[in-house]
């Protein structure tokens, strides 16, 4: 064994009896929400639909992108992230629960996708599209994504435990083969997923870089959450030995790198299709420019890029936690913008109309998933306390 | 609140996933020092003038075919109706394309710490400046009355001839001449020290002269390194933007039309990916036989540095494949008939062995990168690298020209065959690369120094120590 190895720090669990309030509070939100959207949603379910879809898009979002850090962790054989690892595996943990919250949308779902409700006899586009475009395989596709991604999930998380017991580096070689096969899988789900769900809310709109815009916008998403999660943490006391300042430093220079990505692929999208001006592609931000959806679009514009980019320029504040935090929340909340403008210009084409159902279906999913995640958080250590790379995590020097 | 803490005893065990070492055989910063600059001092070998001999007479007929074709008119090219972009778009789109991946390995991999590769990053620097020049050749020549080439820069502006600046073509003017103009910079920048290294080791005035004003007066003071690398920092996020939105200009040239084949959303992410693809496959021919050139190079140059270049490779050749798969899927997704024909003949018409041939390398060959047994067997490495840089010039091909053979107007569809002059040109800028890069490995440091002695076993101050 290695000298650096008696200065690792031991392994932390966490308590959850002292969030103790927090969680019976989730858990009540949760109830009470549930039942809300379900009275709400039998008297409108058009809107009940919509909002479902557009808080149900969100959380898949940060958990496919909690999972696409684990993937680049293995992938990459990473160090410094180990620290963070395990409530990265957690979160997308959750992905099986995310499908049992979303059976809803099997009930509404021509009222959403309204190509579903139609016949491909009387409608020429849909028949063009009917072999992929088509309820079963729909539906199919759907269950594929959850399988494929929930199970890799549940197989890095086992492996990842075990390795908590034994300490032996061959899980960290087997996920790094799972790793390996997801990425070409998963890249494909994701975009087929994202087209299915998003791009398939107006059939006659075609973009080739959809699939990677939304990709960006869930690896950034996810990427806020840990950060949030991490703070939240260390300030209850945990993950201290493990996140230093030159961790959030790192949080901070991806936080920039993503805000970038996703500000290119929105930009280059925007432009070719502004520039082309093809009447099937234009249709899409014709209907997010009008009314007062377009001052959504430009407070989109600005919050998701232009104000996170000018905040994490600078070297100095992207080592302060609470600094990132507040930066993290804000592209969280512009995200959650993002994703609010992806579905629900679609039900209101007129303008901005707000609904408590959109507000009430993210609180019923959001606090379920939360309260599963808060309980689920202290069955195991909440890093992996014996990762052979966590002499390097925490002596990680950016 | 504090934290519940166990008693566990921790065993973690490296010795199955232990991190290659950066040098080999446990160099210290002198052999390193010597091991580089031998390079420059030492007696040119016999190879050296072989190569410069070939690749200069390339270059040199590649100018006379220039020449002809700017006395002669843009006819003796094969570029024809539909077809009036053909070999020199598709040559400027390769090359320029091949110069993001040099910078992309240094600038990119620089700012997230990835110290593997610093032995490879100067070479794929210079492999960026080189390529530059290379694509530059054909954005003059190209518009057929080269001596109105001053159109393109801002000068008219002020004899009020304002050139039409919503036009992707003079994006690239200005993409690339920032592009060249920074990652110059950058490249020269990092190569400071390490020239007032060569200065200081000099043995003749004439050498001492030539890299002490190279080396700009550098001493290597306390003032002057924290001054340095703060500037390096700044230009490798310059250039690291530039390298995105240049890629994006290039790639708006084809996807502001609406050419079926051609207008696609995804096409600067797809051309990005495209550029690190044939980037990396260009450092691996480039690298490969210059360790086994040079034998004292093989410690610094390691196959684990090399390997790490393939799996990149990779990473952007399944990124290359994921968009083939989704151009393909959205063009029968779309239902527009001229989308879905224009694939259609890509892969049926006159012109399918393009594409036929790009795809069946470009989704096959890199993928042999899975296995460590074909990473790791460097001379096979270096002739998957030659196909795929084959694969990514059909691939650039396919783009620009097939898609303008099969438009809106089936009557106006025709054929491209090259002319002996496009062939010409085309190996010419090869011949300038090579004899660009074969320059720059006999009178500048070829990888640098500075910051591989920085990376040496016992240079960090943590080492070892566990904190």
């Amino acid at each position: 064994m290695s000298d650096e190895t008696t200065h690792l720090p031991p392994a932390e669990t966490f308590d959850y009896k002292h969030v103790g309030g927090r969680f019976i509070g989730l858990c009540v939100t949760a109830i009470v929400t549930l039942l809300i959207s379900l009275v709400l949603g039998i008297g409108n379910p058009q809107q009940f639909a919509f909002s479902w879809l557009f808080a149900g898009w969100f959380f898949v979002t940060i958990l496919i992108g909690s999972l696409f850090w684990v993937i680049v962790h293995h992938a990459t054989d990473a160090a410094w992230s180990v620290g963070i690892r395990r409530q990265l595996e957690n979160i997308s943990c959750q992905l099986p629960l995310l499908a049992l919250l979303l059976l809803p949308l099997l009930f509404v779902a021509p009222k959403v996708w309204t190509w579903m409700a139609e016949s491909p006899t009387h409608n020429h586009e849909l028949a063009e599209k009917a072999a992929y475009l088509n309820v079963d395989f729909f539906w199919i596709r759907t269950a594929v994504y959850f399988l494929l991604f929930g199970i890799v999930a549940l197989l890095f998380r086992r492996n990842s435990l075990a390795q908590d017991q034994d300490g032996a580096a061959i899980h960290s070689i087997r996920n790094r083969r799972i790793a390996f096969f997801i990425i070409p899988f998963g890249a494909i789900a994701l975009t087929f997923w994202s087209f299915d769900w998003m791009m398939g809310l107006n059939i006659r709109f075609v973009s080739t870089i959809f699939g990677i815009y939304n990709f960006a916008g869930a690896v950034l998403a996810a990427l806020c959450v840990i950060i949030l999660l991490a703070n939240a943490l260390r300030s209850a006391g945990y993950l201290k030995r493990v996140l230093t300042a030159q961790h959030n430093f790192a949080f901070g220079k991806l936080l920039l790198a993503f805000t970038l990505f996703w500000g290119w692929i929105a930009f280059v999208q925007y432009m070719l299709i502004w520039y082309a001006n093809i009447p099937e592609e234009t249709s899409f931000y014709v209907l997010r420019s009008t009314g007062s959806w377009k001052v959504l679009g430009i407070l989109l514009v600005v919050g998701h890029f232009i104000i996170p980019f000018c905040l994490l320029l600078f070297r100095g504040p992207k080592a302060n936690a609470r600094f990132l935090g507040v930066v993290a929340f804000w592209i969280l909340t512009m995200h959650l913008l993002d994703v609010y403008m992806l579905v629900l210009p679609v039900l209101h084409p007129e303008g901005f109309q707000p609904a408590v159902l959109d507000v009430v279906a993210l609180l019923a999913i959001g606090s379920t998933l939360g309260a599963f995640f808060l309980k689920g958080l202290g069955d195991s250590p909440l890093w992996p306390s014996r990762d052979p790379r966590l002499a390097e995590a925490v002596n990680f020097n950016d | 609140m504090s934290a519940s803490t166990s008693n566990e005893t921790v065993t973690p065990d490296l010795s199955a996933i232990a991190r290659p070492p950066q040098v080999l055989n446990n160099r210290g910063p002198l052999w390193v020092t010597d091991a580089v600059c031998s390079i420059v001092e030492g007696k040119t070998p016999l190879w050296w003038y072989a190569a410069i001999s070939i690749s200069g007479t390339f270059a040199a007929i590649g100018g006379a075919c220039i020449l002809y074709m700017i006395i002669t008119g843009v006819g003796v090219w094969g570029s024809n109706s539909p077809a009036f972009w053909a070999w020199d778009i598709t040559n400027f789109i390769f090359w320029v394309s091949m110069a993001h991946a040099g910078s992309f390995i240094s600038a990119v991999l620089f700012l997230t710490r990835q110290r593997w590769s610093l032995s490879v990053s100067r070479a794929a620097e210079a492999m960026t400046v080189f390529a530059i020049v290379c694509a530059g050749v054909y954005p003059a020549i190209h518009i057929g009355r080269v001596w109105f080439v001053w159109f393109l820069f801002p000068v008219p502006n002020n004899y009020g001839m304002w050139p039409n600046f919503s036009s992707p073509l003079l994006w690239d003017v200005f993409a690339v001449t920032s592009y060249l103009t920074v990652s110059s910079l950058f490249w020269f920048a990092g190569m400071i020290p390490d020239l007032a290294v060569l200065r200081d080791r000099a043995t003749t005035k004439i050498r001492k002269f030539c890299y002490g004003v190279a080396s700009l007066g550098w001493l290597g003071t306390a003032r002057q390194w924290r001054h340095y690398e703060s500037m390096y920092v700044v230009l490798a996020g310059l250039t690291s933007v530039l390298v995105v939105t240049v890629t994006t200009i290039v790639a708006s040239d084809c996807a502001t039309s609406v050419i079926p084949g051609w207008h696609a959303t995804i096409f600067p992410f797809y051309f990005m990916v495209g550029a690190v693809y044939s980037g990396c496959a260009t450092v691996l021919t480039l690298l490969i036989p210059l360790r086994a050139l040079y034998p004292q190079l093989k410690d610094l140059i390691t196959p684990a540095q090399l390997e790490k270049v393939a799996m990149l490779l990779l990473m952007m050749a399944s990124c290359v494949g994921y968009v083939y798969v989704y151009e393909l899927f959205c063009a029968w997704y779309s239902g527009n008939a001229f989308e879905r024909g224009a694939f259609w003949e890509r892969f049926h018409g006159t012109a399918a062995w393009y594409a036929i041939t790009c795809l069946s390398i470009n989704l096959t060959i890199p993928q042999l990168f899975w296995f460590k047994r074909v990473r790791t067997c460097l001379p096979l490495v270096f002739v998957l690298a030659i196909l795929c840089n084959v694969g990514m010039w059909f691939e650039r091909f396919m783009i620009v020209t097939t898609s303008l053979l099969h438009d809106f107007l089936p009557s106006a569809w025709g054929n491209f065959h090259p002319s002996i002059v496009d062939i010409l040109t085309a190996t010419g800028t090869l011949g300038i690369f090579f004899t660009l890069f074969l320059l720059f490995i006999r009178f500048v440091p070829i990888m640098s120094m500075n910051e591989l002695k920085a990376v040496l076993p016992g240079t960090q101050p943590q080492h070892g120590e566990g904190h």
